[in-house]
């Protein structure tokens, strides 16, 4: 048994390939090749890395594919740390924690044509995507890979580059090309879509405004922020037994916050019923939301799991 | 008096009325896996089902953490995943619901604190199974709502053996 709750799909390390300068595909799974949580073309994952860091990542594998999560990595020597922690230091037979996968491309069957515009190493999630699509047969692609010289993971892409899905731009020899161009017209069976440097997303996103949400696709590497309720507001928790104070961001659990504030809390349906996190409280307005607590207990308890706050301050008995 | 009126509705139902099927069996070895389809899984008394998650001893599941002895076996009602397309709309697979037993005609809520027999093995009913956000999150699918009171049962095994897809359930009174 393990003392503390398993936040992440155990892995290991079942093969490094180098793929091109600085760049290292990754193949992970689980450790009797169990089928993996499935996901969507494009999507990405979080690593968490053995020295702490959490870092994400697009998968360049397709969802038939469903005992890997193969990852492209490319050094960055200057970077935050993830990638050199990954190149420097993972091998082989490794253990590796990761995330359920997010993101990637909902399946619509009204899609007859798909436009994949991706910068250098951006061409990760494209990969799986331009995968996908080339088995089903499901829709026309066409990924326009724009590159200063070298192709990243070029022995995957050769296949594709070769039967003309895949069309290399190369920018040491002709410049940037015309993304406007590549788009094409917007038509309701074209979904448009790119992952790449965050100039190239903000010249994509500005030439697809006119186009319908629902049509366009952007890939970033940094998470956009989460969406928060308006009328969410941040609070303070201030715990009588311990004496010490911590912060509940808007829109964040006092679950999260006390578990990041490091008090342990038991938990188990996280959605209030269960009663497992069930906290004394002394002082302020709590705003209940669980579906156990009768009026009488709302007086002294509450689930931190899903209770807020109405006060800037709330005293628990913790 | 509600205690005893409420006991012997319960021993009534469980004693005279029903006689199940086993429909589905899975299981996953670890946390957040998919879960597998069986056509055979092994029950072992005390501790819980080859292979899977939540075996005592070899435990590597979402809520291993908080040990359970009356988690070695999980039963789900199909007619749950009927009643979940037919009123809400939603379509939850037999492998969805993270179960180990999918059953028909069985009572579940019925059960808690009685002993039945699944196939060979000789379970007891320890609690109803509650819903919970880690099953929304790995199905994408906004469930937790609508299993309310219907999510399933929490079993210990008291004698162990094989069960098949197509068992006959039955009390043990």
């Amino acid at each position: 048994m393990s003392a503390r709750p398993i936040t992440t799909v155990k892995t290991i390390v079942t093969g490094i390939e180098e793929a091109g300068t600085g760049v290292k595909l990754f193949t992970l799974a689980d450790p009797d090749r169990w089928e993996l949580p499935p996901f969507k073309p494009g999507a990405h994952i979080d690593l968490h890395l053995p020295n702490g860091l959490v870092r994400t990542y697009s998968l360049c594998n397709e969802p038939a594919d469903n005992t890997r999560y193969v990852i492209a990595v490319k050094r960055e020597a200057d970077g935050r740390g993830g990638s050199r922690a990954l190149h420097d230091d993972l091998g082989v037979g490794d253990v590796i924690g990761v995330s359920l996968p997010r993101g990637g491309l909902e399946p619509d069957a009204r899609i007859g044509r798909y436009v994949l515009v991706a910068g250098g190493i951006g061409v990760t999630p494209f990969l799986s995507v331009a995968r996908h699509l080339q088995r089903t047969a499901q829709a026309e692609f066409t990924l326009h890979l724009v590159v200063r010289e070298e192709v990243p993971l070029a022995a995957h892409l050769g296949s594709l580059i070769e039967a003309g899905t895949v069309v290399v731009h190369r920018t040491s020899r002709e410049g940037r090309p015309d993304l406007a161009v590549l788009l094409g017209d917007p038509g309701p069976e074209t979904l448009v879509a790119c992952c790449g440097p965050e100039g190239m997303t903000d010249d994509f996103e500005r030439l697809t405004t006119a186009w319908p949400t629902a049509n366009v696709h952007i890939e970033r590497f940094v998470a956009p922020p989460p969406i928060i309720d308006p009328d969410a507001k941040p609070f303070t928790l201030s715990l009588a037994r311990s004496g010490t104070e911590i912060q509940v961001r808007a829109g964040q659990t006092m679950l999260a916050a006390l578990q990041e504030g490091g008090i342990d809390i038991a938990t188990s349906c996280c959605g209030g019923i269960c009663g497992a996190c069930n906290v004394g409280w002394i002082e302020g307005r709590p705003v209940h939301r669980d579906r156990i607590l009768s009026p009488y207990e709302r007086e002294r308890y509450l689930m931190v799991c899903v209770a807020g706050s109405d006060a800037e301050r709330l005293v628990l008995d913790l | 008096m509600l205690d005893t009126v409420g006991a012997g509705s319960a021993q009534k139902a469980a004693q005279l009325g029903w006689t199940g099927v086993v429909r589905f069996l899975h299981l996953a070895p670890r946390a957040f896996l998919p879960m597998r389809a069986a056509e055979t899984i092994t029950l072992v008394a005390g501790k819980g089902i080859e292979g899977d998650r939540y075996m005592i001893g070899n435990e590597e599941g979402f809520y291993s953490h908080k040990p359970e002895e009356g988690r070695q076996v999980t039963l789900f009602e199909l007619e749950t995943l009927v009643a979940l397309k037919r009123d809400a709309g939603i379509e939850l697979g037999p492998e969805e619901h993270r179960r180990n037993v999918t059953v028909e005609g069985v009572p579940l809520n019925h059960l808690v604190g009685r002993r039945f027999w699944l196939g060979e093995t000789l379970l007891e009913a320890t609690r109803l199974s509650v819903p919970c956000r880690h099953i929304e999150e790995i199905t994408g699918k906004a469930i937790f709502d609508p299993l309310i009171n219907r999510s399933g049962l929490n079993c210990r095994i008291l004698q162990s053996g094989i069960v098949r897809v197509g068992d006959t359930v039955r009390n043990a009174a």
